[in-house]
């Protein structure tokens, strides 16, 4: 007998699974689990807990007479689905979930032909590890690469950002024998010249491409490069010293706004965001609650503008948190790129590699080439390669991918349909327009903001047509995360949070608690503060209390089997639950994956060059690892320094990386860190000089 | 607010070492319209001290916030728990200089005066004056940690 365990990595919130023989013991030191009991070998799993929830010695599952026990040893006791169990013994079946300090794990039993025998005799397993976390910054080369590459056999090829236009691609796999990478994309950069560790001048020349040279290069044209090109502006950079390489030069909230759009933000909704953080203004004041308040008490709207005030003031204790409007946000970050001249710095490029020079600076390699807009006749450009030399580079680049769940990828590269299983990122409208106007069953996955947004779409949906129904489907319900004497409110298995992470991390003393941890500290504060949640916003909550009511929506808990298209032409979701025996079939006319997973740096192109060619450390997230300052050290070239932000930071000195206030915070650390290096014209912002800068923002004067 | 205790202690020293002092200088050179005395800058140096001791409990119960914050409300209410106790000290006669001639209502417009000011310049003046501040927890003077 084997044991299936899974559970989601609390903070990538991807979902881990492993398959391990018995018997199995779990705690919280691999020092003090056995490694043998009755001459079998013990396979052990280490759990990492800052609640000092986990014993050392918490857990074991072992077979009697074909039976699967677990056994309790703990001091806290170990939850088997809703039951506490605390120094007992439980038989265990096949959609149990067993919830040990923070992490719910759900098992499946799965039958060996021999049972038994092969277990002991399988000599020569050196390690009974099952699984440890990897809390070890490691370079590249070192990594054993589990997850990203052979997960899903195939190709675990995910929703891509077009290298050249970033538009969103979903791959509509049918296993196409790898397709060869685009003959432009060999040719350019000239391989011999950028196999060196350090790529000199004179050859870049050579190469007969123009050469560019610059102090400030942001690689990205996004939210990310937005805000830190805006904070070294006002510590005293000039727009003829920066350059912005981008696939998106018009707005540098394009892509941002084109995913909300496709999970159904438009613009007049709010997002979830706090009133002051402000991509447009780094001192966050005046926020956006009490701009909004400000415009409605001149347009007559005083009970609006008094209940903005109120919330940020009694946030989150007496009121929702307050969130602004998207498109507030938006004007306000399009006066900002006016005021500090970023159309001047922005250009197209795809970039195509960054290397080191030998003169103390970088070189990065990209394509200015601008693809035909879709649709149009016109043919292809001409292609035209170019060098950008910079000496300070900030790489910004977002998402690499988006992922699916890897069954609902299995299905898509089964089937081939794109359309009725979907990814809440990718452009899904049909779906609701379908429901409108015929009705059906809409499966939902994964309990987090996107989640909410999908909710209440359906919910409009609903307006139109009330024969539409909602399944939501979890692997296990929710318990609510706790971290010290606090605890997470979940109320119907959502659980709530204003913002993805807690408050705390963004400048509190979660913030300081963090960057001060050693490596496996830090992973343990994450999983504390981790996992998905939702804003609480009382319309939302209300919903779901309706649907309840009325029966249009159900929560499901079991773990997902397969999914597959039946004759009908619907996708079936195979559940292995707890309490039917066997597997319970659901059939719906589209599947939603909202569980929002973005996948690792590796699956761009562009980053993966860059990791693999100067093998650099990734931390346990397999993200680039960055000092407190968001500096890549391996990249450092004498003078020339190199920064990074966003998503692709994610697991290291600081928690929430991939939020408008996080990049600022990001911003604000490599510009300090950049002044104190004593990079051209860049100054300390602070004090006579801050207050001035401020001034000149509010005058909507260049900085 | 997202506040450590550090961060606490440094905005309340700052703030009510320059809007505070600007306000109790006003009560206390007569320009309010109020009597003349030095006892203004006695209350301005209690609410201090005392305020130090409270920071304590603030940040105790912080930690029961799931986010670990410390909303505006909150500190509505530590502004009137902190004037209440001063109130009492000042009455019952143990604050040296201020009990003697203790009176109430001067005492409730002066430090509500010093509360609102100092209240709105935390929302305005620290972000404006240090940026790093709100990153930082409310504190302004000191080093980031150094690298990882």
């Amino acid at each position: 007998m084997q044991l299936q365990l899974t559970w989601d990595d609390p903070v990538t919130e991807e979902p881990q699974q492993r398959v391990s023989p018995l018997p199995i013991a779990f705690g919280r030191e691999l020092e003090q689990l056995p490694r043998e009991i009755d001459g079998q070998q013990v396979h052990q799993i280490v759990l990492l807990d800052t609640n000092s929830e986990v014993s050392r010695y918490h857990a074991l599952i072992f077979e009697v007479a074909g039976e699967v026990i677990l056994e309790d040893r703990s001091t806290n006791g170990t939850t088997l689905n809703e039951e506490r169990l605390i120094r007992g013994r439980r038989p265990l079946t096949t959609g149990d979930t067993i919830r040990i300090g923070t992490y719910n794990i759900t098992i499946a039993l799965m039958q060996t032909e021999d049972v038994g025998t092969t277990r002991l005799t399988g000599g020569g397993s050196t390690s009974t590890v099952v699984f440890s976390p990897q809390t070890n910054i490691l370079p590249a080369d070192e990594i054993l690469d589990e997850t990203p590459a052979p997960s899903a056999s195939s190709s675990n090829t995910i929703i891509n950002f077009n290298p050249e236009t970033d538009n969103l691609e979903s791959q509509p796999v049918i296993s196409t024998p790898t397709a060869p990478p685009q003959p432009s994309r060999r040719v350019f950069p000239p391989a011999d010249v950028f196999a060196a560790e350090r790529v000199s001048i004179n050859a870049l020349h050579a190469t007969g491409y123009p050469v560019e040279e610059i102090d400030y290069t942001a690689i990205g044209g996004g939210m990310g490069s937005f805000v830190w090109v805006d904070t070294i502006r006002i510590c005293g950079v000039k727009p003829d010293q920066i350059r912005v390489l981008t696939l998106r030069p018009g707005r540098p909230y394009e892509r941002y706004e084109a995913l909300l759009r496709n999970c159904q933000i438009p613009r007049y909704k709010r997002i979830r965001s706090g009133s002051d953080s402000c991509p447009d203004n780094v001192w966050g004041w005046p926020g956006y609650a009490l701009r909004e308040a400000w415009r409605e008490t001149f347009s007559g709207r005083i009970p609006s503008a008094i209940s903005h005030l109120w919330e940020v003031f009694s946030e989150p204790a007496f009121a929702d948190t307050y969130t602004p409007i998207a498109d507030n946000v938006f004007n306000s970050m399009d006066r900002e790129a006016a005021r500090i001249g970023w159309d001047r710095m922005v250009r197209y490029g795809s970039v195509r590699a960054i290397r080191k020079t030998e003169d103390g600076r970088y070189v990065i390699a990209y394509s200015a080439t601008k693809p035909p807009a879709a649709g149009s006749a016109q043919p292809p450009a001409a292609s035209d390669y170019r060098f950008l030399v910079a000496k300070y580079i900030h790489l910004s680049t977002g998402y690499p991918a988006i992922k699916l769940l890897n069954d609902l990828q299995d299905y898509r590269q089964s089937t081939g349909d794109t359309r009725k299983v979907v990814h809440g990122y990718e452009p899904h409208d049909h779906v609701y327009e379908y429901l409108e106007k015929n009705g059906g069953t809409i499966v939902i996955r994964g309990f987090g903001i996107v989640g909410s947004q999908i909710m209440d779409r359906v919910y409009k949906a609903r307006m139109a047509n009330a024969k539409i129904s909602v399944i939501h489907l979890s692997r296990s319900p929710k318990a609510g995360n706790k971290f010290g004497v606090a605890k997470r409110y979940v109320e119907n298995h959502w659980e709530f949070q204003p913002f993805n992470w807690p408050k705390g991390t963004w400048g509190g003393d979660m913030r300081s608690m963090l960057e001060a941890a050693d490596p496996l500290r830090r992973r343990e504060l994450l999983e504390a503060w981790g996992g998905t949640t939702t804003a609480s916003r009382g319309s939302w909550r209300q919903t779901v209390k309706q649907g309840l009511k009325e029966g249009w929506y159900t929560l499901k808990f079991g773990q997902v089997d397969k999914v597959e298209l039946n004759e009908q032409g619907k996708p079936v979701t195979y559940v292995k639950s707890r309490g039917y025996q066997g597997i319970e079939k659901i059939e719906a006319d589209f599947v939603v994956d909202c569980t929002g997973l973005v996948s690792d740096p590796r699956e761009n192109p562009l980053l993966k060059d860059l990791i693999e060619h100067h093998n650099l450390d990734l931390n346990p997230q397999m993200r680039f690892h960055v000092e407190n300052d968001f500096e890549i050290k391996k990249m450092r070239n004498d003078k020339g320094r190199m920064y990074a932000a966003g998503v692709i930071t994610l697991g290291g000195p600081y928690a929430p990386v991939d939020t408008f206030l996080g990049l600022q915070y990001a911003a604000h650390r490599s510009a300090e860190a950049l002044a104190g290096a004593r990079a051209p014209k860049i100054g300390h912002l602070e004090g006579i000089g801050s207050i001035w800068q401020w001034l000149k923002w509010a005058a909507n004067m260049s900085p | 607010m997202t506040p450590t205790l550090f961060g606490r202690w440094q905005t309340r020293i700052f703030l009510l070492a320059t809007i505070g002092l600007l306000v109790t200088w006003g009560f206390a050179s007569g320009i309010f319209g109020t009597e003349r005395g030095n006892v203004y800058y006695w209350v301005l140096l209690y609410y201090a001290v005392i305020g130090l001791a409270w920071d304590i409990l603030y940040n105790y119960l912080q930690k029961f916030m799931w986010d670990h914050d410390w909303p505006g409300a909150f500190q509505l209410l530590a502004g009137i728990a902190e004037g209440i106790l001063l109130a009492i000290l000042a009455a019952v006669g143990v604050l040296p200089n201020v009990s003697d001639h203790f009176d109430l209502l001067m005492f409730t417009i002066h430090y509500a005066s010093i509360w609102v000011a100092v209240y709105l310049a935390s929302w305005v003046v620290m972000r404006l004056l240090f940026p790093r501040w709100r990153f930082r927890g409310g504190e302004w003077v000191g080093k980031w940690r150094r690298t990882s």
